[in-house]
């Protein structure tokens, strides 16, 4: 019985997700046929997209390098620059939290960071580091930084009194409370930020690596495309920054999240 | 501002007294400061010989909204103050153990507080503090937020553990029938800059009736005597 009703769920569960996927393909597919009817050009449809992606998949050359070079590429350029990132971000709203003066002196500084929007980053970092993948790094960590260390200076300054007097009174030094308090009462919201920032980090590099010419990565091969006019290629790099960042969310955020902060909410929340 | 002006107040050892005044009138803020969350502008608090400076596990806090931490069970909360001593693992198993199986919460040692009622939060916190083995356990109004009849059973089981485990206690209160049902001798806080203005004693043998003739009249006594004064309006 119990396992009739788990299959039915499995079973709902797959159509849902196969009818969510049919409905996006289906306007693709649509929109592809609409472009190709009214102006007459090749707009790559699901399934020419899907043919190159699997030229791609096997190792053909797209703009001198392999498909996995260039995901490999941008993949590696994300990691680096958010944690740099998000090491930074975290020191900071540490440091900000501990020393009142310097908060109040460094504080509007990283709110205005953040107000800015990561492609106008552009021409500062090319003044700075000059065309090339630092720059393109850099714009990461400029846009992911603010957003980090707003989000975790935010969850310290949450940190509920009481629950500090109960570290107190247990006889916890700084340390102790910062870790056994600070910390996880934090969390949430360090991963809220986190999370946001993540997504538009990777959003940033993939414009960055049009902008400031960086030689590899899935950026670099969409916008390459225009000369070469395979559009099916650069399309397919699209799907694959979407399938990267689906993964994140899925196997990264969901997990996270139900084991950490999902249990201390009340039932009803979830 | 002041925000509380106590000329003298002496606590005997093994005491319970129940502080009650309307809001604002600093009965946390003299919790705060005999826990040692922060110092007196002026004069001292001295337990036995020795002045309070600062806060420690031989004087223990239970708060009105429990303050658990959501990041741990039931288990782990009550844990918490042991952890900074050292003591071995099974030691501390069978320690917290305890302390949830007099507030009868040991089927929910791995619950987290979330899924646990404001009754049975307040008993975890009271688990927490008595496995701290406290000198004075402060009780902050832990009582003001559960209905009627949760608060009437942990008023006894507080009572209980108050006879077994050599407390000092003080209850900060706003129900009077609560603080002449509970306490020895009960301190009268006005708003500032009136302070501590009485301190009245409750001379009924225990174990009490709640529904005993004598506390009823000195509910309504303490009741007029407080409706005397500012202490009514405040309400």
């Amino acid at each position: 019985m119990l396992n009739t009703s788990f299959l039915h769920k499995q079973q709902t569960q797959f159509l849902k997700t196969a009818g969510a996927a049919l409905f996006g393909l289906g306007i693709w597919q649509l929109l592809a046929c609409i472009v190709q009817w009214t102006r007459g050009i090749p707009f790559p449809t699901p399934f020419d997209c899907l043919l190159s992606l699997q030229g791609l998949l096997n190792g053909s050359l797209f703009l001198d390098f392999t498909i996995y070079e260039h995901t490999l590429a941008s993949c590696l350029r994300w990691f680096i620059g958010f944690n740099i990132a998000f090491g930074a971000g975290v020191l900071y709203a540490f440091a900000a939290f501990c020393f009142s003066f310097f908060r109040a002196l460094s504080m509007p500084t990283v709110e205005v960071l953040q107000l800015i929007p990561g492609l106008a980053w552009v021409p500062v970092v090319i003044l700075l580091f000059g065309l090339g993948p630092t720059a393109t790094l850099a714009i990461i960590v400029f846009t992911t930084f603010p957003v980090i260390a707003i989000s975790t200076f935010m969850g310290f300054s949450n940190v509920d009194t009481d629950h500090v007097r109960v570290g107190r009174m247990c006889g916890y030094g700084f340390w102790g409370i910062f870790k056994s308090i600070y910390f996880p009462a934090a969390l949430p919201h360090i991963l809220s930020g986190t999370r946001i920032a993540m997504g538009t980090s990777w959003r940033v590099l993939v414009a960055a690596e049009m902008v400031v010419g960086s030689g590899q990565g899935l950026g670099f091969a969409i916008i390459q495309s225009r000369w070469t006019m395979d559009y099916a290629s650069s399309f397919a790099c699209i799907v694959i920054i979407a399938l990267i960042g689906l993964a994140l969310e899925r196997f990264v955020f969901v997990p996270l999240e139900q084991h950490t902060i999902k249990r201390w909410k009340p039932a009803d929340e979830n | 501002m002041e925000a509380l002006s106590i000329p003298e107040l002496t606590v005997q050892k093994g005491e319970f007294l129940a502080v009650i005044g309307p809001s604002g009138s600093g009965k946390s803020t003299l919790i705060n400061l005999i826990a040692g969350f922060f110092l007196p502008s002026q004069g001292t608090i001295y337990k036995e010989d020795t002045e309070i400076q600062g806060a420690g596990p031989d004087r223990v806090v239970v708060f009105q909204k429990h303050a658990l931490f959501p990041w741990l069970t039931a288990f782990e909360n009550v844990a918490y103050g042991l952890r900074r001593q050292n003591i071995s693992a099974k030691e501390l198993q069978e320690q917290v153990e305890h302390a949830l199986a007099m507030v009868g919460l040991l089927p929910f040692a791995q619950a987290y507080p979330a899924s646990l009622s404001g009754g049975m939060c307040q008993r975890v916190a009271l688990a927490r503090a008595l496995i701290l083995k406290p000198d004075i356990l402060l009780l902050d109004e832990p009582l003001a937020s559960l209905d009627t009849a949760t608060r009437f059973r942990l008023q006894d089981e507080i009572l209980q553990l108050w006879k077994t485990q050599n407390w000092t206690v003080i209850l900060v209160t706003h129900q009077l029938d609560e603080a002449v049902y509970m306490a020895d001798r009960i301190a009268l806080l006005y708003s500032p800059p009136q302070g501590l203005a009485q301190i009245l004693d409750v001379p009924v043998p225990r174990a009490r009736d709640r529904n005993a003739i004598q506390l009823k009249q000195l509910t309504e006594q303490l009741a007029n005597t407080l409706g005397s004064n500012s202490f009514r309006n405040a309400y």
